[in-house]
């Protein structure tokens, strides 16, 4: 992990900005990557998260305004920037003609390491992985979730100062996407800096020391997740079904100051306050019935309620 | 996700630097194709050494047996064998750049990877061709061991044609790389082969001279590659006259350099919007 200290942040993005003919996939965002830590693009499909990894790796040329990835600038330096960085994508891309060893030394190969050389690495690599009993299986041999931990395994070949991965558990079973977060936790730990979208809001809560909510190729806020929560939503949420007689616009007059905001959606409604249990004995049973009441501590899916008006897997 | 690239067109324009490979990033594009190859190989040459058979037995021993005089005063078969070899090296890169390298880019994404990792457009189109070349330089040497084998070569400058082949397959690979990296759907290839690879295989002069016929069929001809590796193979298995052979090298060489920055520059658009 070298170079990294005196080059500050290792990704810095100013005015950064990207369409695809007429389609506008990023609009002009500006957000800095500090060494050593997890940081996450949290936002739903489209929100632009997966064209802004792309430039940052080196797969979509950067439209307007200025990246700089560990220093260097990202359109003149791409492939000093390509060797110093590993990869996640989103689509499963391993060589289904390799086997699984085969898959880490042809890896290690595009960057310019003899099959010789790899081999001690491509066996440490699948230790960490978890499939060194599957080393001489082709890839269709393999689950989801070991396919993944492989593609994250390939990514580290070149010992990478920066990880860039691209929903790295999206279509995997519980069980699977904790193996997952449990690797890139023992990545974090060891001091590498690691950039992830992703649109699970407990994944993002779980790995992130810092987030970024994208939504229509906007940033819409950031912070830690506990600050972003207490920003947008306070501590804990009430949701209240509520009884057809119910009239949802004088029960939230009646309430005034006490709840921190909102959501309304199809008769349920949210409410955000420090202390739901609070507001909830403070309301007037009489006048506003409800079918049930539930008290819950607010999350990352709330700020992005509240921020978007739509939810984070709205349209999945 | 679709498999479906649809069309990327050329792009903007590249410095000279975006189209000069670097040798080592190359070589380890081929060496993955290598790699694979060297699974697959036994499976995959058999055809190679029946192939020819079928074809002297058809044409050089069949048919032959009507001209009588042979042709140029070479017997029919001997006419025919070396341009065997070339036809052989013909397919085998309009096979591995069409459908392998399609299937290598749209079905396994395998070159999302290979552009996330130090090796860009020109590095891989490179080490693309150079497999494809050798590939089809082994298919090459099947053939020419072959038709050597029944006694079908007269010059022993014929142990040179390899490298030869080697040139002339790379100059019709990167044909078949341009017309891959600009399709938008995989059904195109249909017309490449009707109308571009089994025309060329039938009129390039491996089957009969152009001596009989009406001039402007020999000039046609003349803009294929088939036509100058046949020129090459023919003049070296039958005695080489060889500024023949440096002029038919020359054009197949400058064909490739000429045409090279096209898949590059189609890749990068397409991969690298």
């Amino acid at each position: 992990m070298t170079g990294v200290e005196d080059t500050g942040p290792v990704v810095l993005a100013r005015e950064l900005a990207k369409s695809y003919g007429e389609r506008v996939a990023v609009s002009g965002i500006d957000f800095q990557v500090p060494a050593g830590v997890c940081f996450g693009f949290l936002g739903p499909n489209g929100a632009g998260k997966t064209t802004t990894m792309k430039m940052i790796y080196g797969l979509a040329t950067v439209g307007d305004g200025e990246l700089r990835v560990l220093g260097m600038d990202a359109r003149r330096e791409r492939r000093r920037i390509k060797a110093r960085i590993g990869v996640v994508p989103q689509e499963t891309n391993l060589d289904g003609d390799l086997t699984v060893r085969e898959n880490l030394i042809q890896q290690a190969n595009y960057f310019g390491v003899s099959p010789e050389k790899a081999a001690p690495r491509a066996d440490e690599l699948l230790e960490f992985a978890l499939i060194r009993d599957r080393a001489d299986e082709r890839i269709h041999a393999l689950s989801g979730g070991m396919k993944r931990r492989l593609l994250i395994a390939r990514a580290l070949v070149n010992d990478p100062e920066l990880i860039v991965l691209d929903e790295p558990t999206t279509g995997l079973d519980p069980q699977a996407r904790l193996a997952v977060w449990r690797a890139l936790e023992r990545l974090r730990r060891e001091g590498v800096t690691l950039l992830l979208t992703t649109h699970y809001m407990e994944e993002a809560a779980r790995l992130c020391d810092s987030l970024l909510i994208m939504d229509e190729g906007r940033i819409v806020a950031e912070g830690d997740p506990p600050a972003l929560i207490r920003e947008y939503a306070g501590r804990e949420a009430l949701e209240l079904d509520l009884a057809e007689e119910c009239d949802p616009g004088a029960l939230l007059e009646s309430l005034g100051e006490r709840a921190n905001g909102h959501e309304f959606h199809d008769g349920a409604l949210t409410l955000f306050a420090d202390d739901a249990e609070e507001l909830l004995r403070s309301l007037d049973h009489e006048r506003f019935p409800t079918e049930t009441a539930m008290v819950r501590r607010a999350t990352l899916e709330d700020v992005f309620l509240r921020l978007t008006g739509r939810s984070l897997r709205e349209g999945e | 996700m679709s498999y479906e690239p649809g069309y990327a067109g050329l792009g903007g324009g590249l410095g000279a630097r975006d189209l000069i490979p670097s040798p080592r990033h190359a070589a380890a594009i081929w060496r993955r194709n290598a790699r694979v190859f060297s699974k697959l190989w036994k499976g995959a040459l058999l055809p190679t050494f029946l192939d020819p058979f079928f074809y002297l037995l058809a044409l050089g021993f069949g048919l032959g047996t009507y001209i009588a005089h042979g042709i140029n005063g070479i017997p029919y078969k001997e006419f025919v064998a070396p341009g065997l070899i070339a036809s052989a090296a013909m397919w085998s890169s309009a096979f591995e750049t069409t459908y392998n390298v399609y299937f290598r880019m749209n079905e396994l994404r395998l070159y999302d990877n290979v552009l996330s990792t130090p090796i860009e457009p020109a590095d891989l189109v490179a080490g693309d061709l150079a497999w494809s070349a050798s590939r089809a330089t082994v298919y090459g040497t099947v053939v020419l061991i072959v038709v050597s084998a029944v006694g079908l070569v007269s010059s022993p400058w014929a142990i040179l044609i390899p490298p030869f082949v080697f040139v002339g397959a790379l100059c019709i690979s990167v044909i078949g790389y341009a017309f891959t990296s600009l399709i938008p759907k995989i059904d195109l290839y249909s017309y490449f082969f009707t109308l571009g690879i089994t025309p060329m295989f039938l009129f390039s002069g491996i089957f009969f001279p152009f001596n009989q016929l009406p001039g402007w069929v020999e000039v046609v001809a003349w803009f294929t590659p088939l036509y100058h590796l046949v020129e090459i193979t023919r003049g070296m298995a039958t005695g080489p006259d060889p500024l023949q052979i440096l002029i038919n090298t020359a054009w197949l060489a400058a064909v490739t350099a000429i045409l090279f920055p096209i898949p590059v520059r189609a890749i990068r658009a397409r991969l690298v919007p």
